[in-house]
């Protein structure tokens, strides 16, 4: 067993490895970069990779590497900002209900189940749509469903373990609801909802980069993934590596995260 | 008459998915002749119940060393379909926790018939409701309309029993059949079991905890500790006069149902 | 008798759960920002005054109390009238029927094909768990989950169009065919599948049942099509059921990449011109088609599985 066990770690220690990577080039991003991501030149109209531009350019002789890059940033940013407020609100929100239950729980929890009677995506557009786009209105869009299970999963927990001996002894010493709550219910069910959020960070950079793909995400001139596919596929036949590349980095991005989640959720299952 | 049923030699099994190193059953051999009861005690953990399944080859178990030879064919060296074949009447089996050996949710009735077309044997309900009675399911017909978790385990253990008796196999294998009945419908099984062997020469491979029902039924016993047989003899022998340290502790920790 | 009066308790919890969608999807519509009178008389071109916004507002009683026009709304929804386009004054109700038909087709399409790929591949490697043919079937069931579908469509464009000339590149990057959307859908959709039914039967394989049958000699073929698959389909319709959200979605993208006159493209339409009724119809008609779905789903699951009745 013990061994198997082992060889999982070894798989988490490299996807971790390779996650930071693709976290570190986003944040360094505008230092990498060789080129100003947004500065236009029409001279270098959708220039096949060179050395000068490794990615090539695109249709407004933009460097698609430095794009990409900056995308990375925009996508990383928001995904990890979306995927962290949603899983704030949600733990928050799921230990309360779990902790006090009551008429409080009882509205929380069908708010909850009525989030989740909706498909995520046709609100997300929707909601995106009626907010004219923008970051932040994608972010808000695929938001508004998104916390609903994460407050689902921390209330399932607090409830597993509201009755255990230290919650009653730190009752006996006088601590208040809240002191509980953060003190020792929160230390003790934070793991398993944090890795229910490692596995929705694939999927959120998905919904995201689909709505920017519609339009409904990042607002020219700034780069993002979805966006700059969505606006290279009009000239694919002429300058296939302005789709070709942002692509790469998708793939390849979603499959390290996902990967992420599938061995810790595998590690996890093996005890 | 004294045919040789099973034969195991040098036996050592692991599970799949563990270390090599991690063996399960170690160095295990004996022999089973037909109108034999073998009964083999052990605490649980002690590779008793693994010992069943590698006869069967089944759940996963590895063959580090050694061979099992049923009717005198190497059980190693047979194909998946070729076993499968000699399941049911050849070689039956009372799983442990036999109430989960049922699909659960499919009526007895397909089942039963499902299984007797493998064994190509007739679905006879005459039969099938004698073979309840014997063991005290009287209510048969509704039984068979039921599904098995709409019935308590020790129904479905029972049931369970019923298949095996029903197939008259030539050797049957009972993993702590009785674990979830009550003494006196234990009783009735054991009693049924003894009966089997004596009336079809059947050889009983049985697997229990429970040194009564061993000192109760068993022509031969074999005491396993930690995946070795550490002891093994005719009944009367080992139940009177144990060699082993650990065998003298069992013998005394477990209260003996007198004949 | 017990069963009748679950059923009927949950088709009454369906309902309410029905009409509660329609009034938060109306105040979707309803709390929008921005004025879509106005968008519309500047794009006609009007001078707007003051008094012309308010006129234009009063006639299309959009000054009533919110609950009077819920209830209109809301009634005229029953009967198919969803309200009239705010960009043109058409009714909306034809148009977003005519393009669910559309979507319909190519969402049922892409569902085919994603069942026909994974029911089998997802059997397979569960029986065949840990053979190189497993690991080929996880590995590429993990790389079609991971990919977003506009992408596949895009590089599926690229493919064929492009490199293998299979299909023709129209000037728009357009073609209705069927079948490129239809595999866009189907990819992503596929991969998922294929790991949940893997699962699925792998932790039906892992029951006792399955040792059981085989020690009493059941045949394979049996153990797997009589039992087992019989046991996991009304999970199998449960995943299924949950991944028709996920498709609609999907469809939205699909649609407006390869010009598919579906409901999608519809919606897309509807939110550059602010026309706020035909994406609440839109989100609407999405909704109930999801909620009804796993509701159904549901149903099957019990009459199937007797045991999650409770």
């Amino acid at each position: 067993m013990s061994k198997r066990k082992k060889r999982q770690k070894i798989k988490i220690i490299i996807a971790t490895i390779f996650a930071l990577i693709v976290v570190v080039v986003g944040a360094l991003a505008n230092f990498i970069a060789p080129h100003d991501p947004n500065a236009t030149n029409a001279m270098l109209m959708r220039k096949a990779p060179s050395a000068e531009y490794l990615f090539g350019t695109d249709n407004m002789g933009r460097c698609v590497l430095s794009r990409v890059l900056d995308g990375a940033r925009i996508t990383l940013a928001s995904t990890f900002l979306l995927v962290a407020i949603s899983f704030l609100v949600g733990i928050i929100i799921g230990m309360l209900c779990g902790y006090y239950g009551g008429i409080v729980d009882t509205i929380l929890m069908r708010i909850a189940d009525l989030m989740l009677a909706f498909p995520q995506m046709v609100v997300a557009i929707a909601v995106a749509g009626i907010l004219g786009g923008g970051i932040f209105g994608a972010m808000i869009a695929l938001g508004i469903t998104m916390w609903t299970g994460f407050a689902r999963l921390a209330r399932s927990h607090t409830l597993s373990i509201k009755n255990e001996p230290y919650i009653t002894a730190a009752k006996l010493n006088g601590k208040n609801g809240m002191q509980i709550i953060f003190g020792h219910i929160f230390p003790n069910i934070v793991e398993n909802v944090l890795v229910n959020a490692l596995t929705q960070i694939g999927t959120t950079m998905i919904g995201l980069a689909g709505l920017s793909f519609l339009g409904l995400g990042v607002t020219a001139p700034q780069a993002e993934w979805g966006s700059m596919i969505s606006e290279g596929r009009a000239y694919l036949q002429l300058a296939p590596w302005v789709v070709i590349f942002p692509a790469i980095a998708i793939i390849i991005t979603i499959i390290i995260f996902n990967y992420l989640g599938d061995v810790v959720m595998e590690y996890r299952r093996m005890d | 008459m004294s045919e040789t049923v099973l034969e195991i030699k040098d036996l050592s099994v692991r599970y799949e998915d563990c270390d090599v190193e991690d063996l399960q059953v170690m160095d295990v051999s004996f022999e089973m002749k037909k109108g034999e009861i073998l009964c083999i005690v052990g605490e649980s953990g002690s590779g008793k119940s693994t010992l069943i399944k590698a006869i069967h080859g089944m759940d996963r178990t590895r063959v580090v060393n050694g061979t099992i030879e049923a009717f005198g064919k190497d059980m190693s060296g047979l194909s998946k379909k070729d076993r499968r074949t000699l399941m049911g009447t050849d070689i039956g089996l009372i799983p442990q926790n036999p109430y989960s050996s049922f699909n659960p949710i499919r009526r007895y009735e397909v089942q039963f018939k499902e299984a007797l077309s493998a064994q190509k044997m007739e679905y006879d309900k005459e039969k099938i409701l004698s073979v309840f009675e014997k063991i005290g399911l009287h209510d048969g017909e509704r039984i068979l309309k039921c599904r098995p978790y709409e019935l308590s385990g020790g129904m479905n253990q029972r049931i369970a029993i019923a298949v095996a008796f029903l197939f008259e196999p030539d050797l049957l294998m009972c993993d702590e059949p009785t674990s979830a009945l009550d003494v006196t419908t234990a009783g009735m099984v054991v009693d049924e079991l003894v009966k089997m062997k004596e009336e079809q020469n059947t050889a009983i491979l049985m697997v229990t905890h429970h040194l009564g029902i061993a000192a109760r039924m068993a022509d031969h016993i074999g005491i396993m500790k930690n995946g070795r047989m550490i002891e093994y003899g005719p009944a009367k022998q080992i139940l009177k006069n144990p060699q082993e340290e650990y065998s003298r502790k069992l013998m005394e920790d477990v209260p003996r149902l007198k004949r | 008798m017990n069963v009748k009066k679950q059923i009927l308790k949950k088709i009454i919890e369906l309902i309410i759960l029905l009409v509660v969608l329609s009034f938060l999807t109306f105040m979707l519509m309803y709390l929008a920002p921005g004025d879509p009178v106005e968008k519309k008389l500047s794009a006609q071109g009007t001078a707007i005054s003051q008094e012309v916004l308010e006129a234009e507002r009063e006639r299309l009683g959009l000054n009533r109390p919110v609950l009077v026009r819920y209830a209109e709304w809301f009634a005229g929804v029953l009967h198919g009238d969803f309200g009239v386009s705010m960009t043109d004054e058409m009714p909306v109700g034809p148009r977003l029927a005519a393009g669910l038909s559309n979507t319909m087709v190519l969402a049922l399409s892409s569902l085919i094909v994603a069942l026909i790929v994974s029911i089998p591949l997802g059997i397979l490697s569960a029986v065949k768990q840990n053979s190189i043919l497993d690991h080929i079937v996880k590995l590429l069931s993990f790389i079609g989950n991971a990919l977003p579908n506009f992408l596949i469509s895009v590089l599926m464009m690229y493919l064929f169009c492009i490199v293998f000339r299979v299909f023709p590149v129209v000037a728009n990057n357009s073609f209705n065919g069927l079948f490129l959307p239809a595999i866009s859908l189907a990819i992503p959709m596929a991969g998922r599948f294929t790991r949940q039914i893997r699962a699925e039967i792998i932790s039906q394989l892992d029951s006792d049942y399955v040792t059981g049958l085989r020690t009493r000699g059941v045949k394979e073929k049996d153990v797997l099509l009589r039992n087992v698959f019989h046991n996991a389909s009304p999970h199998i319709f449960t995943i299924i059921a949950l991944q028709i959200g996920t498709l609609m979605g999907g469809s939205v993208i699909i649609e407006n990449i390869f010009r598919w006159p579906g409901i999608g493209r519809l919606v897309m339409e509807a939110i550059n011109g602010r026309d706020y009724t035909t994406i609440s119809g839109f989100v609407l008609i999405m909704g109930t088609i999801y909620v009804v779905i796993n509701f159904l789903s549901d149903l099957l699951q019990q009459s199937m599985d007797p045991r999650s009745i409770s």
